[in-house]
Formats: structure tokens, C-alpha cells, sequence
């Protein structure tokens, strides 16, 4: 397995969080989509994806429900819940505050995207 | 908030299905491999890629189910049954680690419940952590317990500031007495009128004092205990208010106390302290100060006070020169000295079955975890992790612990009764025992802790055993050094430590066989004894007293049924009066080198009475004692200590009093058996008889041999003379000298017990590290059997081990028994202190017992079939 660089304790649900605002996904699209976005940047390890989507439905941040894929498979899509969508811009929040400040403290200036 | 608790309390309850998430990782394989083949892999190739990039799907699948919340609540259930089935199947093991913990948690509690109660729980009164009782301290003789007068009472209550109560008390004995109720002796305390709103106490009848009360010229009032009140009136409401005459002088009743109260200690009634023109002297010392401190105000700040106080009064008035104060808790003050001594020496010696305790416990945990390591090891290789395994053994200490606590509670519980009702004629009444139960808690973590200690520390190193290697050879080589090494010692200090507290018990043993075998020339059964106590009102002289007595003892001897009757100062073994005496042509000098001995005033006929032989000349007459006829009988040992090598007959003495008064010359009239007059003294002083008549005391003790229950009769015949004299203190001899010896009794008891648990517990121990050494050695044993070794070199081969185990820890044990039988030696209970045949005798069973431990898995390994043996594993 290629390497992925390192994601930093609970960034991977950041991520998950932040796909799935955008529409209810199934495990092998939210895989796909988080390496496409950062360009084969970040390669998720189902060994990983899984226990942070369950751990996401334990929390009741998303919620699972099977339905039909692309292809007309069964699949277990997850979308987000109200309370998850909250979560989410939480999370963004800290986020933001702790890469500007460590922007600073690294010297860069980073741009703000939101 | 509330939707996300609702979620996360779903999925503690339901679980998912294992289905749903194979099918989810399916669909996932399947949508990789898909996209491989769209990539232009063949299908194989993608299928084998897809899998690679996947990893474990069993890693995958726990990991997502560790994410439920609760998850681990599954497996603990698990670990308890796991655990329990553990319990059950090695049920013996099992049951010797909980009754050990049982006896050292219990026994530690009650014994710690016992000393708090005695030594420091503030007394059970509202403010009792306050409560202290203040008494006149003479410095040059180290005596803190002088009482105090009432002008400087009065005078310390006036100037002092720290206390919110200052009262005093008077004790004495009184005679009470009306129509129609037989006269009695009770225990009063003339006290100040505040004393019961001190202890915030209220009537349950009538009234307490009112502050008038103590005034002089107040009329004469009197509070009944509850117990008096249920005994002497029958409970009945309208004894207030009724005349009663308190050794002859008339009083009312004002009230009754409730249950249970008797403050200070053991008091039955109480009436004011009313100033009289001979307590107003400075020098007539009667009073004992109780009183409560103000909140805030410590001990050390209440007695710079008083001394400073006490200091002022001492340069002022001649009778209080050198005089100071001492404050005390009343633990302090009541229980010090040899009390507290038997109370230590008790803390020390379940101190040491808590050790002992502990030991075993360690012993048997570890010699257990090596036979589990090949268990660990087993489970460690299927996949459990080292924080599982731990957990395991947690679980399993814990249920077997709570096991034990259990039962410990109980023991202590029944322990604390058992002691409440030994000493419940004795002890003050002050004294609450109650079950504490935060020792106990202290205690339960202390053994639990120590079983964890060495149950896990052993299994956790052998969990990180080289699993092969273990599961290859079995336990039996790992590890047995360092385990066989550290329970050798733990054998060792066990048995030293038990042999300490068997020659202790064994001490105790022996000075209540003694008590029980003093004086056996007396029938104490069918001995009756009971005191006299004339009033000084009614008898004003040595004339009055004597004519009383010598037209008493008539009339004992007429009495139905008495065979023989006496009148003495003390009845045998029941104490004596000491006296310096100057023998006849040989003057000492100095008066404090004068040799002291102890008598007893007596009537003629007392020999007779307690069977007390005559060696040599003759018993009193009734001409002796009287002027010009000062006699005296000494006892043999007596003789042989102040005649030695001379015949005692004809030579002459004299006494001096505590003024230094030289008396009469007294010439010896005859020479008895040797008698055991004070059972309590280790060294008793040389005993001698003298007439009554030489003494003509107002208090007597009228002895009677009879073979029904004279008491009645008794009483009769001192009231056919004086109906308003009560008699004292009635007692069978045997029962009046049982309770001379109660604290050998209870206290020999509880070391008794205490070393016996200790026995049984070193060697339960000795037997588990034998046993296991033995079983590790099986085959080893086999080989040699069946090479030729006959049983005897098999036994020796096992015991070896053990027996120099229990001989270096006896030679440590005896090393520590002397000083600790050096501090037995202080109690003044007639405890004769280290005896040679104490040590030699506990020893010798210590041994026997031990050796007892060792041989019975010796003679299970002696008798192995060889054959079974070499294949044993």
C-alpha cells in the first residue's frame, strides 16, 4: 500500500464529516472522493475508514442506511445528521484557528479558504 | 445533544448485525476491483491487488466493533464467568485464600475497632471530642492523678477562660436506705449542679439538678440511675418526690437518668456537691475536675491555662506548693498504663496475623500464577492482549477478595460483640465498642492489594514469557528459581512471626493455669464472702467497731448450714494491706530500706474457714490484740524470707505506720502454709496474720463456709444487729477470684486465638509451597523411584526444603519473641514474663506442626507409581 501521509489524530473524521456534507456516500465514495479531492494526496486504508464511519454512527453524527449504488448494488450509504453537520463546523473552526496559528509559528502565510 | 445521547444509548443496548458489515466490505472489494479492471488489469490480477490493499478483514471487522460504545462490557462478563469457574474448580485453593483474608481483615478490624474505642474515640457524649477530665499534678512524683480540693476548684472555674463547662465530682460509696427496702451499697457522685447539662443529658423522670441545688443549706435531693430505679423501685413513676435516707441522713428524689447513663463512669446516684466546712480546706483533695473545652481551644492551650492558674495558687497557699494540673482526654486519664500496654501488645500481635495473612495469600497466589503460566501463555498465543490477561486476574482477585471481605465483616462484627460482652463488667462505661468501619475498609484494601501484588506481578512477567518456550516444557522450569526463592521466605518470616505469637498466648496460658491452681487447700465453691462497711457516724471508735464484730461472728457461725465462718480484712487471694516492718535486734536506719510486707487482719477460726494448715504453734485467741498481747502468724515463705536459717516462733517485730509511727513490739505466735493473698502481684510481698483486735478496722469482710447460699441468712444476722448496714460486694470465693483474672481470661483468649490462626496459617502456607514444589518435581521424583530411590529418600528429598524453611524461621522467631515477651512482663496481671519451658513448648509444637505440612505431600510424592509419575505433566 502506498503510503499516505500521516493524518493527524482526528482528522480523518474531519474529512469524512466534510464529504459527506456535500451528499450521502457509501464507504468506497468517500475512499475515493477524500483521494481525488487531494489529488492521491491522501489515501484513506479501509482499515481505517471503516472504524471511523462506525465510530461517526456511534457519535449519531451520520447516519447509515442502505440503498442502491451507481451500478445497482446494495449499498450501505452514510449521510449526515443534523448533529453531525454541527460537528462539522466545530471541527472546521478548531481547525482553521490551529493551522493559522501554526501558519505563524512555522512562518508561512496560509490562506485562509473560508 | 439529547438525539446524540439517545443514539449512543441505542447502540449500547442493540449491537449490530456481523452480516451488515461483510456485506459492506464486499461491496467495497468488489467496487476496487471494478475500478482495477477499469484501469486495464486482468481480473485475477485485480481480485489478488484488491485483497493486498485491503489488509486483515478480521482487524477491520474487531476494530469496528471496538468502536461501540460499551463494547468491553461483553468481555467482562466473559472474564466473571471465566474467573468464577476458575474459583470453583480449584475449590480448595479457593477457600484457604478467602478464609484467610477473612481472618486478616476481620481480626484487624475488630482488634483496630477495640484500641480506637479504648485509646482515642472521643467519649460518646454531644462535645466529646472536647471533653477532658482535669486533675492535680505532683511533678517530683510523676503522679498526674491527684484530686483536687474545693477551694481550688473553685478557683480554677472562676479565673479560666478556655472552657465552656467546669464541673467536679465527689465519688464515694453511700449507704441508701428507707422502710421497707433492705439497705444497699451504691456507687454516688456528689457532683456540681452543671454536670448533666455538661453532657446535655435530660431526666427521663423528674428533674435533673438545678443550679440551687449545690448551694449550702440546699435541701438534700438525690438522682436515681435507670438502673437503680428498675432494680431498688421497680420502675415506678412515683419515686419522685419520695424520702430516702442516704447513709442515714435523709434526701428526696428528684429524678431518674435514662438508660444506659451513668457519667463519669459506672455512677448510680448522684446528688450535689454541697460545701461543707471540711471540703472548704485546701488540703482535703477529693474532687475530679470534668469539663469542655471551648471549640478551638487544644489540650496544650487548656493545661498552660490551668497550670498558670495552678501556679498563682501555689505561691499563695502553703497546701498547694509544687502543685500543677494535668488535662487529659479520658483515654489519657483511665486507660494509660497497663491498660494500654494490653491493648498495644493486642494491636501487635494481630498485626502480625495481618502479616502472616498476607504472606499466605502472597505465597499461595504466586505458587498458583506459576502454574498458570503455561494458561497465560496459551491465551497470549490465541490473540489475547496483556492488558486482557491482567484484566482477568483483576477480576478474579476481586471476586475472590470480596469473598473474603465478606466474611470479614462478619468476624469482625461478631469479634467486637464478643469483646463488649467479655468486658462488660469491667470496662468503663464510657467505653462504646462499635464496629468501625472505615478499618475496615483500610484493612480490606491492604490484603486485597496484597493479593493483586503478587497475584499479577508474577503472571505478568510470566506473560511475557517466550510463549514457545513455555508451551514446549511447561511451566515447571520457568521461572521456579526466583518464585521458589521469594516463597521460601515468605515461609520463613511466617513462622517466625507465629512463634512469637504462640509464646505470647503460651505466656498468657500459663499465668491463668497458675491463677486457677493458687490456694487448693480452699473449697472456693462452698466459700462465701461479703463486706461490712461501718458508718463513722453510728461507730465513732475502735470499741464500737470491735464490739460490733466480735458479737457478729456468733452469730455467722450459729448460722443453718455454715460449718465454719471468720471475719478477715481481705478473703484469700482477693488482696492484702502493706505495712514497713523493723525486726526485733536488728534496727535499720534508714526508714526507706525497711523490708515491707503484706497482712491480713483476721478473727480467730479464719484459719479453719479457708483451710489454711497450721505448721507450728497455735491460731488467735481472743486475748490477742488486745493491749499488751500484739500477735502474729507468718506464713512459711514469710518465715524462711525474714528468718532465714531461724525458727520463727517467739521472735519480735514492730510495724510503722505512714507517719512513721513505730508500733507495739509483735511476737510471732505461729507459722501457716504459705497462702497466695494477691493473685494479681508478680512478686508478692512476705505475708503475715495479725488479730483484728490489733486493728479494729471499719471495714471487713466476713468469710463463711457453707454448703447451701448463706447470703440471705448473712444479711439477716449483720441487720439483726444494724438494720441500716447493707452488706458489700457478695461473691462466691471461685467466682470473686474468676473475676480477679478476667483480663488473663480475655486477653489470653484472644492471643490464644490469634496464635492458633497464625498456626494454621503458616502452615497452610508451608503445605502450598511444598505441594507445589513437589508437583513441579513429579517426574523428577518418578525417575529416582524408578532408579531404585526407596520412600524414605523421597521424604527427605521433599521435606528437606520445608524443614530448614521452618528451622531458620523458628531460630529467627525465638530471636524475637524475648523482647516482645519483655513488654508482656509489664503488665502487672501476674504474668511471670520469659519462661523456658513456655519457649521450648511452643517450639517444640510449632515444629510438630510444620513438619506435619511437609509431610503430607512428601508421602503423596513417596507414593507415586513411578511409571504414571515419568509421564506426568
Amino acid at each position: 500500500m502506498p503510503t499516505s501521509t500521516d493524518l493527524l489524530q482526528g482528522t480523518l473524521d474531519l474529512l469524512i464529516l466534510q464529504t459527506l456534507s456535500l451528499e450521502p456516500m457509501h464507504g468506497w465514495g468517500v475512499a475515493q472522493r477524500i483521494q481525488a479531492v487531494s489529488k492521491d494526496a491522501l489515501q484513506i486504508g479501509q482499515g481505517s475508514l471503516y472504524p471511523a464511519l462506525y465510530r461517526l454512527e456511534y457519535k449519531g453524527w451520520v447516519k447509515a442506511e442502505w440503498g442502491n449504488s451507481e451500478n445497482n448494488r446494495r449499498a450501505k450509504f452514510y449521510r449526515l445528521t443534523d448533529a453531525g453537520r454541527r460537528q462539522l463546523e466545530s471541527e472546521l473552526e478548531t481547525w482553521d484557528r490551529l493551522s493559522a496559528a501554526i501558519g505563524l509559528v512555522l512562518g508561512r502565510t496560509v490562506e485562509v479558504s473560508r | 445533544m439529547i438525539s446524540e445521547l439517545l443514539t449512543r444509548i441505542r447502540f449500547l443496548v442493540f449491537r449490530k448485525k456481523r452480516s451488515e458489515f461483510d456485506e459492506e466490505l464486499r461491496f467495497h472489494l468488489e467496487q476496487s476491483i471494478a475500478a482495477k479492471v477499469a484501469e486495464g488489469l486482468p481480473a485475477a490480477e485485480a481480485r489478488r491487488q484488491s485483497m493486498v490493499e485491503f489488509g486483515g478483514v478480521e482487524s477491520a471487522r474487531d476494530e469496528c466493533e471496538r468502536q461501540r460504545p460499551g463494547w468491553w462490557l461483553g468481555t467482562v462478563a466473559q472474564d466473571v464467568r471465566y474467573a468464577l469457574r476458575g474459583i470453583r474448580a480449584h475449590r480448595w485453593f479457593s477457600a484457604a485464600i478467602i478464609v484467610t483474608l477473612a481472618l486478616g481483615i476481620g481480626l484487624n478490624t475488630m482488634v483496630f475497632t477495640l484500641v480506637n474505642a479504648v485509646l482515642y474515640k472521643p467519649v460518646p457524649v454531644p462535645g466529646g471530642d472536647r471533653l477532658v477530665s482535669i486533675q492535680n499534678r505532683l511533678a517530683s512524683r510523676g503522679d498526674t492523678g491527684i484530686p483536687v480540693s474545693y477551694p481550688d476548684f473553685e478557683d480554677f472555674r472562676a479565673q479560666t477562660t478556655q472552657f465552656e463547662w467546669f464541673e467536679a465530682t465527689q465519688d464515694e460509696g453511700v449507704v441508701l436506705s428507707e422502710n421497707g427496702n433492705p439497705p444497699h451499697e451504691y456507687h454516688v457522685a456528689y457532683a456540681t449542679a452543671g454536670l448533666f447539662g455538661m453532657v446535655q443529658t435530660k431526666a427521663l423522670l423528674g428533674r435533673p439538678f438545678a443550679p440551687a441545688d449545690d448551694h449550702a443549706g440546699a435541701p438534700p435531693v438525690v438522682v436515681l440511675s435507670y438502673k437503680v430505679w428498675r432494680d431498688r423501685y421497680a420502675g415506678l413513676q412515683s419515686v419522685i418526690g419520695h424520702q430516702v435516707r442516704v447513709n442515714g441522713q435523709p434526701a428526696t428524689v428528684i429524678g431518674v437518668m435514662p438508660e444506659g447513663f451513668s457519667f463519669p463512669s459506672g455512677v448510680e446516684l448522684w446528688m450535689p456537691l454541697v460545701p461543707t466546712p471540711d471540703l472548704a480546706k485546701r488540703d482535703n483533695r477529693q474532687l475530679r475536675i470534668y469539663a469542655i473545652r471551648k471549640p478551638g481551644v487544644t489540650l496544650r492551650q487548656a493545661n498552660v491555662e490551668l497550670n498558670g492558674i495552678a501556679a498563682r495558687l501555689a505561691s499563695q497557699f502553703s497546701a498547694d506548693k509544687d502543685l500543677g494540673v494535668s488535662v487529659l482526654t479520658f483515654q489519657q486519664r483511665f486507660n494509660g498504663g497497663s491498660i494500654r500496654t494490653a491493648f498495644l501488645l493486642m494491636l501487635a500481635a494481630v498485626g502480625f496475623v495481618l502479616l502472616i495473612a498476607c504472606a499466605d495469600v502472597a505465597n499461595m497466589m504466586l505458587s498458583r500464577s506459576l502454574v498458570r503460566q503455561r494458561e497465560m501463555s496459551i491465551r497470549t498465543a490465541l490473540g489475547a492482549t496483556r492488558w486482557r490477561l491482567i484484566r482477568q486476574l483483576l477480576i478474579e482477585s476481586v471476586l475472590l477478595s470480596t469473598a473474603g471481605g465478606v466474611l470479614g465483616v462478619g468476624l469482625a462484627e461478631s469479634g467486637v460483640h464478643w469483646f463488649d460482652f467479655s468486658t462488660q463488667t469491667i470496662r468503663p462505661s464510657w467505653i462504646e465498642f462499635t464496629m468501625d468501619f472505615t478499618v475496615f475498609g483500610y484493612f480490606a484494601a491492604l490484603c486485597i492489594l496484597c493479593g493483586l501484588l503478587f497475584g499479577i506481578a508474577p503472571a505478568l512477567r510470566s506473560s511475557k514469557l517466550d510463549v514457545a518456550s513455555v508451551l514446549k516444557d511447561g511451566a515447571h522450569s520457568a521461572g521456579r528459581r526466583r518464585g521458589g526463592w521469594l516463597s521460601a521466605c515468605l515461609v520463613v518470616f511466617q513462622f517466625a512471626l507465629t512463634l512469637v505469637l504462640l509464646t505470647g498466648a503460651g505466656i498468657f496460658v500459663r499465668a491463668l493455669l497458675t491463677s486457677l491452681s493458687i490456694n487448693p487447700f480452699i473449697p472456693s465453691t462452698q466459700v462465701t464472702t461479703a463486706r461490712v462497711q461501718l458508718p463513722a457516724t453510728r461507730y465513732k471508735d475502735d470499741d464500737s467497731r470491735e464490739r460490733f464484730f466480735d458479737e457478729l461472728l456468733p452469730r455467722l457461725r450459729e448460722l443453718p448450714g455454715v460449718s465454719s465462718a471468720g471475719i478477715a480484712s481481705d478473703p484469700p487471694g482477693l488482696g492484702t494491706v502493706g505495712q514497713q516492718i523493723e525486726l526485733e535486734h536488728a534496727p535499720i536506719a534508714n526508714p526507706a530500706q525497711r523490708p515491707w510486707i503484706s497482712f491480713v487482719a483476721q478473727t480467730p477460726g479464719y484459719l479453719e474457714t479457708i483451710h489454711l494448715p497450721l505448721l507450728q504453734g497455735r491460731d488467735f485467741n481472743d486475748t490477742d490484740g488486745s493491749a499488751h498481747h500484739e500477735a502474729a502468724m507468718v506464713t512459711r515463705d514469710a518465715a524462711a524470707h525474714l528468718w532465714p536459717g531461724q525458727n520463727p516462733m517467739g521472735k519480735r517485730f514492730r510495724t510503722f505506720d505512714d507517719k512513721n509511727k513505730a508500733s507495739d513490739w509483735i511476737t510471732v505466735v505461729g507459722i501457716t502454709a504459705d497462702l497466695v493473698q494477691e493473685i494479681q502481684e508478680n512478686d508478692p510481698k512476705p505475708l503475715f496474720f495479725v488479730p483484728y483486735r490489733q486493728k479494729k478496722w471499719d471495714n471487713m469482710a466476713l468469710v463463711v463456709e457453707s454448703s447451701g447460699d448463706p447470703l440471705q441468712s448473712m444479711r439477716k444476722a449483720v441487720q439483726s444487729l444494724d438494720p441500716e448496714l447493707p452488706i458489700i460486694d457478695p461473691f462466691r470465693l471461685n467466682d470473686a477470684i474468676e473475676h480477679q483474672t478476667w483480663f488473663l481470661r480475655v486477653f489470653g483468649r484472644i492471643f490464644t486465638g490469634f496464635a492458633l490462626i497464625a498456626m494454621m496459617m503458616a502452615s497452610v502456607g508451608i503445605y502450598a509451597v511444598i505441594a507445589h514444589a513437589t508437583s513441579s518435581r513429579t517426574q523428577e521424583i518418578g525417575v529416582r523411584l524408578a532408579l531404585g530411590a526407596t520412600m524414605r529418600n523421597i521424604l527427605l528429598l521433599v521435606m528437606k526444603r520445608g524443614l530448614w524453611q521452618i528451622g531458620v524461621g523458628l531460630a529467627v522467631g525465638l530471636a524475637a519473641a524475648f523482647p516482645f515477651t519483655r513488654a508482656m512482663k509489664s503488665l502487672p496481671f501476674g504474668i511471670a514474663g520469659s519462661d523456658p519451658t513456655v519457649f521450648v513448648v511452643v517450639a517444640v509444637a510449632l515444629a510438630l506442626v510444620g513438619m506435619f505440612a511437609c509431610w503430607l505431600p512428601a508421602r503423596r510424592a513417596a507414593g507415586l507409581d513411578p511409571v504414571k509419575a515419568i509421564r506426568y505433566e
